[in-house]
């Protein structure tokens, strides 16, 4: 894919990088990425109910709608045909493929950086200008911890599968 | 690597003993909480096989059969860290205690990786 004539960075990707445990352990470490983003979440809605919560401030519906925007957002990126993004440079792909792709892309990464930018939000108007003591306030910091390792999650999934062309070759011997 | 009669001893000492752990931090606070993790533990190798069956390994040019096995291996990841993350997420909101957390943490470390081993072993034979 990048050969050593045309490559556009002055740093060449590491051979290591090209080796589909590497890209294995890449996919798992994203699902376990997603899962502590889902589990701090969990983690805040269970304690706000908890008999340990000694204030009257509870998880309601505007605390989730980030974590379900960042989760769109994943869901849309990573359900995208890599190899699409590229369409329009090959002749056999119809016209307009690329940019369709391109456009889907663009909402998917819209959709995460929304939810993260709604954590900030969330954080700031519900909790942080009300002067709550940190016990309250770990209620908005896990929303901005959740969306954020959702968001890391998906970069390390996209890293991941974008290995993948180099070594199926080498497979197939 | 043979899968002697040692091998398959060991392994069900440790699976044993993950389960004793598991079963102790649930009995001995009578909360029974605890016990979802070995359902987790015992589900989170199950995506990687339905999804190996799923896909077909043959096919070198199709990338949808890849991207099924992906799936399989973040639903994986994502459930192994459940495992992890659940005690922890029930000793914070105070429906376990903490010692029942890092014993039924450990346990189910313990059952997974029996099950994940046993499997690794039980492949390398079937393969020659």
């Amino acid at each position: 894919m990048d050969s050593s004539n045309n490559r556009l960075f002055r740093f060449s990707k590491p051979e290591w990088l090209n080796n589909s445990s590497v890209r294995n352990g890449g996919v798992y470490v994203a699902g376990a990425l997603f899962a502590a983003g889902f589990f701090f979440l969990i983690d805040v809605a269970s304690f706000s109910r908890s008999p340990r919560n000694g204030s009257d401030v509870h998880i309601k519906f505007v605390d989730w709608i980030p974590g379900i925007c960042s989760a769109l957002g994943m869901l849309v990126i990573n359900s995208i045909e890599k190899s699409r993004l590229q369409a329009d440079s090959f002749s056999y792909s119809g016209s307009g493929v690329a940019w369709k792709a391109r456009f889907v892309l663009f909402l998917g990464f819209a959709l995460l950086a929304g939810g993260l930018a709604g954590s900030v939000t969330v954080m700031v108007l519900k909790y942080l200008i009300k002067d709550y003591p940190i016990q309250t306030l770990y209620f908005g910091i896990a929303n901005i911890v959740a969306n954020g390792l959702v968001m890391l999650s998906s970069i390390v999934l996209w890293v991941s599968q974008n290995i993948e062309d180099d070594y199926t070759y080498n497979l197939a011997l | 690597m043979a899968a002697g009669l040692k091998t398959i001893i060991a392994l069900s000492f440790v699976l044993a003993i993950g389960f004793l752990l598991v079963i102790l931090s649930s009995a001995l606070w009578h909360k029974y909480w605890p016990l979802l993790v070995v359902g987790i533990y015992v589900v989170a190798p199950l995506p990687n096989w339905i999804c190996q069956r799923c896909a077909n390994p043959d096919d070198f040019m199709d990338s949808s059969s890849n991207s099924a096995m992906d799936f399989g291996r973040f639903l994986t990841g994502f459930l192994v860290l459940t495992g992890i993350a659940l005690p922890i997420v029930l000793a914070h909101s105070g429906a376990i205690e903490i010692p029942a957390m890092i014993m039924s943490i450990f346990g189910g470390l313990l059952i997974y990786g029996t099950i994940i081993s046993f499997s690794m072993f039980f492949q390398e034979q079937e393969e020659f």
